[in-house]
């Protein structure tokens, strides 16, 4: 085998696998720029979602003012975030029905290079958003966050989890359709479930048995404790999240791997 | 140079390749030709490293394919048979992606960029998307991303399907142009005409394997030809099976009749199928 062949194989040449990783996210960009109606509004509906309801959520929880707060910007996160995972599983279902993946999947890019040059955009974007609410709440509403590190650890940990959920849904599914039928059934309960919409304390009590089942849950566990200063809440939480995370992501490696061949609605 | 030996591939309990050997040389062009099932596609995709044969290997310029898949597809240009285009993102868009994934840089990849839209006709449409052009252009720009990084082994799924003759026309004198610059190319096709513009070499795939390989020219050798003629006085027209259409014309001609009409066929690939299959039929029956 060739010298340069050997080493691109086993992976010396550093700078080839940056190269390829940011032609694809520049692509990637692209795309996503060049049909900015789903990205905007994923980015500006959160707010004036907080902006109608953080009113609403005041009154809900009398005595005490941040509470309200922290309840209308971190559940409007959560809800809006999760609604978000549309841009995930389109940007690989896209790829899917343009039979673009496979396409790449024959160039030398390889597994890890493809996963990040689609990841970072929309990566960027989970986070882009989540960063907007909550500078929102604390400049606009006046929010107060205990620890900023802790609130950086759970958006962060949280984004991740929304990346790799919203992958696998996006390359498990067989069709647009399912995909859609999913995420609303799935946002609209984990959000319910997890007490993003309603405080949990004002939950049903099964649906709090049921709860802790929900990934929004755990992000509101997380959110609110970075909020509140409460290390050890968040750190119990981004686990739960880090793990969830891992299963999506070792799920859509593993149907990635396979391919689609021509076993598909795309 | 690509070597393919026994290949098999099988998806569930149909085999898609079974047995498949194929050798392509460089400047060598060969036309894979085969009816729908043959396993033309899927010798593509395991090449590209796209799936991967229970049995058999694969090298590419002598790389092994199934055991360094990246390293071999750096010496791979494919288009495949599925139309694979971001229909947002302009031609250049795609030149510069597919380009900088194959290696080239900078000034290397747009002079590569500007050569290979010239070539097949794309410069004036290099800033429209995709989604915005013709048929025949957007086939155009799906061969471009396979053709310009100037690959050791070029595959091309049906490239001309559904394309117009100024289409087909640029694509050909692509492909050949790349083959004289010693690429090893596979080209897979229902269409022969196109394969002797290519002078190329013939590959027969059925049931997953290749059945026949050789100069078009030697595998239709040995089949007969059709003579048709009608006559002025509207008489039952002549049908003839010959492998000399010249001189059963000649004969018809001595006879005295006037012809109104003569339609000759010549062989071609469906001839050459049943030809083979009549052949393995007898193969096996004696066996």
């Amino acid at each position: 085998m060739p010298h340069d062949t050997l080493a691109h194989e086993t992976g010396f040449l550093l700078p080839d696998t940056v190269f390829r990783t940011r032609a694809l996210i520049r692509h990637n960009l692209v795309l996503m720029l060049r049909e900015p109606g789903p990205l905007l509004s994923r980015l500006l509906m959160p707010l004036v979602a907080v902006l109608v309801f953080e009113p609403l959520y005041r009154a809900a929880m009398p005595g005490d003012r941040s509470a309200g707060v922290g309840q209308a910007v971190t559940g409007m996160l959560v809800l809006f975030s999760l609604l978000a995972l549309s841009i995930v599983g389109t940007s690989i279902l896209t790829e899917r029905s343009w039979h673009t993946w496979d396409r790449l999947r024959a160039t030398p890019l390889r597994p890890a290079e493809l996963l990040v040059g689609k990841a970072i955009p929309v990566l960027a974007m989970l986070l882009a958003q989540q960063v907007l609410v909550l500078g929102f709440g604390v400049v606009v509403l006046g929010m107060q966050v205990a620890d900023i590190r802790l609130l950086a650890l759970a958006v962060a940990v949280w984004s991740v989890t929304l990346l790799c959920v919203g992958t696998a849904l996006g390359t498990l599914l067989r069709s647009q359709a399912a995909f859609s039928a999913v995420q609303d059934i799935g946002s609209f309960v984990s959000t319910s479930l997890g007490g993003a919409l309603v405080p949990l304390g004002a939950l049903p009590g099964w649906a709090r048995h049921l709860a802790p089942a929900s990934p929004a849950y755990w992000a509101m566990s997380a959110l609110r404790g970075a909020v509140a200063g409460e290390t050890s809440q968040v750190l119990r939480a981004v686990l739960v999240l880090l793990a969830i995370a891992v299963v999506a992501a070792l799920l859509a490696g593993w149907r990635i791997n396979r391919g689609w061949g021509r076993s598909t609605l795309l | 140079m690509l070597i393919a030996t026994g290949l098999i591939k099988s998806y569930g309990g149909r085999r898609a390749l079974n047995g498949f050997d194929l050798t392509v040389r460089p400047g060598e062009i060969v036309g894979l030709v085969g009816h729908n099932g043959a396993g033309k596609t899927t010798f593509v995709e395991v090449v590209t490293g796209l799936v991967r044969p229970d049995a058999g290997q694969v090298t590419v310029a002598g790389v092994d394919a199934l055991r360094h898949r990246n390293a071999a597809r750096r010496l791979v240009g494919v288009a495949p048979q599925d139309q694979a285009l971001y229909l947002p993102a302009t031609v250049r868009e795609h030149l510069r992606l597919f380009g900088s994934l194959a290696g080239l840089r900078a000034r290397t990849l747009r002079a590569a960029i500007d050569a290979t839209a010239d070539e097949l006709q794309l410069t004036d449409v290099l800033e429209r998307p995709v989604g915005q052009l013709s048929g025949g252009q957007k086939r155009r720009t799906q061969a471009a991303c396979a053709l310009l990084p100037t690959p050791a082994v070029l595959l091309l799924d049906e490239p001309t399907v559904g394309a117009d003759p100024s289409t087909r026309h640029a694509l050909l004198a692509a492909v050949l142009a790349r083959a004289e610059a010693g690429a090893a190319v596979v080209y897979t096709t229902h269409y022969l005409p196109e394969l002797a513009e290519l002078d190329a070499t013939l590959a027969v795939a059925d049931a997953g394997r290749v059945i026949a390989r050789g100069r078009q020219a030697d595998l239709l050798a040995g089949l007969p030809s059709e003579v048709r003629v009608g006559f002025v006085d509207g008489g039952p027209p002549l049908h003839v099976t010959t492998f000399d259409p010249a001189a059963t014309l000649a004969g018809v001609l001595a006879t005295g009749c006037q012809p109104d009409s003569v339609d000759i066929r010549r062989p071609g690939l469906d001839d050459l199928y049943q030809s083979i299959e009549h052949a393995q039929e007898l193969t096996s029956d004696a066996a």
